[in-house]
């Protein structure tokens, strides 16, 4: 029983050198066959492959930090954009209200001087109305004087006196 | 010291080792003590053992119900469902060439002779060199040419730009892209410097391919597993011994004739183990797949006999009965033995590139600071 086991052993582990020279020659052909027609395609292909896909993610990767950046530039630029837009409202809120004001300041001091002018004008064409009907008056008392004293009566003289009756009137 | 070297080694190889190892120990362990039954239930004649190419001799045991190791064996014809196809014999002896059809015809020619299932030539001399055609040869043919034919089908589609322009169609494809990016990526390039690992990767994936095709051929009813064959796995050992050595730098070189950092006396008893090392490694190589496919192969023989030893003793009812429980059992097995397939291929790759990325390794022990930096980086990563 041992010896048919024993010899079982020694047939399974039998190193057979012919047909080891058979499997260098085929392994030597398969190789050969492999690595001249079969895998060089494969391992190019796969590797193209690759390299197509890292760099259409590296492509993809810098266009999204591109348009990232550029988006913080937009915003930036509207940022900016909107900051100038407040501060010339803001500016030119400013300006109108001091142009308002001084319009108004200046409307105020036409009105004044416009009052001022028409009161003197009206003082003057007072004046040069009273100074008028004074004349008015020293004519037509001088003119019903003459008719009454007709003669004798120095115009001048009369003149005179009339007026200072009239100065006198006036004052009263 | 002793720490010192172990910290050399890579301790995700050994992990990988123990782990294969730990398996295909059970597995051998499980595989003898079925053998060991089966045979001495069997009681297989002494004469059926000694030789593969013994025809003569199969016909006479008949007598036992079933021939565990006619199925191992290498044999000179091929097993088909419409029966054996014989093959032709070559033989060199001394300094000359004999080719027949077949083993008959070599007979018929008068040229050999049959001594115990041995042929002699007429003279009596041995035959020095047999280059017949064998069963196992016939399969590492199969096995080389259906890999060759699935990396040329492979081929044609990524010159046709399937897969290199788009993405890879159908599973065929798409199981043979998964398989060589493993290959390459998790095989390969985990232990084969980066920059040397395209070197290696052609043959490497085609060992791969090739192993794993023998393998599986050995799935088929009436196929052989070419790889459950001593010279086959010793063969292709070799190839990777070859490359290793091949592929040496000085550094390995230096580790292996004179260990850096070791002090003399300790040189004199750690350079033939060195040197013992070079060979024992591609020798597991060739005994782990061997064995493995072996025991995947005996087991499922011994199952299944033992139907036919169960009828033998007990009688038809017993043997068809219990026939389920074989059937059901060798179903899983059958399971297990197609992933075992793919996994001692893998494990043949993975340590062939292991064994090469170690010889490529360049590491300046000069520097003794250095050395010690990677001495605690090593103590910490084992605690």
């Amino acid at each position: 029983m041992m010896m048919s086991l024993f010899l079982a052993g020694s047939s399974l582990l039998s190193f057979n050198t012919g047909f080891a020279i058979w499997i260098l020659i085929s392994l030597i052909v398969f190789l050969g066959i492999m690595y001249k027609f079969a895998l060089p395609p494969i391992i190019k292909g796969i590797e193209e492959r690759e390299t197509s896909i890292q760099s259409s993610l590296d492509a993809a990767e810098k266009a999204l930090r591109d348009a990232e950046k550029i988006a913080k530039d937009n915003e930036d630029v509207v940022r900016e954009a909107e900051r100038a837009a407040q501060k010339i409202r803001k500016e030119a809120t400013k300006e109108v209200e001091e142009f308002r004001a001084e319009r108004l300041e200046k409307a105020k001091e036409d009105a004044e001087k416009l009052i001022e002018d028409a009161k003197k004008s009206i003082d003057q064409e007072k004046q040069k109305a009273l100074n008028e009907l004074r004349k008015e008056v020293a004519d037509l008392t001088i003119e019903a004087t003459t008719r009454l004293l007709q003669k004798n009566v120095d115009s001048e003289t009369n003149r005179k006196l009339i007026d200072e009756t009239i100065n006198d009137l006036s004052k009263n | 010291m002793a720490k010192h070297y172990a910290a050399l080694a890579n301790p995700l190889v050994f992990q990988h080792v123990s782990v294969s190892q730990s398996l295909s120990s059970l597995r051998i362990a499980l595989a003898s003590i079925l053998f060991i039954v089966g045979w001495s239930l069997i009681g297989v004649p002494a004469n059926a053992t000694t030789t593969a190419y013994d025809e003569a001799a199969e016909t006479e045991e008949s007598s036992s119900p079933i021939d565990v190791m006619g199925k191992i064996a290498d044999h000179d014809y091929i097993e088909s469902p419409f029966g054996k196809v014989y093959l032709p014999r070559i033989f060199w002896v001394e300094g000359q060439l004999y080719t027949y059809a077949n083993t008959k015809k070599a007979l018929e020619s008068g040229e050999f002779i049959d001594k115990e299932g041995t042929l002699y030539r007429a003279d009596n001399t041995p035959v020095t060199i047999d280059m017949s055609i064998t069963s196992h040869l016939v399969y590492v043919w199969l096995g080389f040419i259906l890999a060759l034919l699935i990396s040329l089908w492979a081929a044609s589609r990524y010159r046709r730009g399937i897969g290199r322009t788009s993405a890879p169609k159908g599973a065929l494809h798409n199981i043979y892209e998964i398989l060589y990016l493993f290959i390459r990526d998790d095989v390969i390039q985990g232990y084969i410097p980066k920059e040397k690992a395209p070197r290696y990767t052609p043959l490497l994936f085609s060992m791969f391919m090739a192993i794993a095709f023998m393998n599986l051929f050995g799935l088929l009813p009436w196929a052989a597993t070419a790889t459950a064959d001593l010279t086959v796995t010793a063969t292709l050992a070799f190839v990777t011994f070859v490359v290793t050595q091949a592929s040496g730098t000085k550094t390995y070189w230096g580790h292996v004739f004179n260990f850096p950092g070791v002090p003399l006396l300790v040189k004199f008893i750690l350079t033939p183990v060195e040197i013992l090392g070079l060979f024992t490694k591609p020798l597991a190589l060739c005994f782990r797949l061997f064995a493995n496919m072996l025991s995947g192969k005996i087991m499922i023989i011994s199952i299944l006999g033992l139907i036919f030893i169960f009828t033998d003793l007990f009688g038809a009812t017993v043997g068809v009965g219990s026939s389920v429980i074989w059937v059901a059992l060798t179903s899983v097995l059958y399971i297990l033995k197609v992933f075992v397939a793919l996994l001692q291929a893998y494990i043949f790759t993975l340590l062939s590139a292991v064994f090469i990325g170690g010889a490529l390794e360049e590491h300046h022990h000069e520097e003794h600071d250095h050395d010690h930096e990677d001495l605690t980086k090593m103590d910490t990563v084992q605690a």
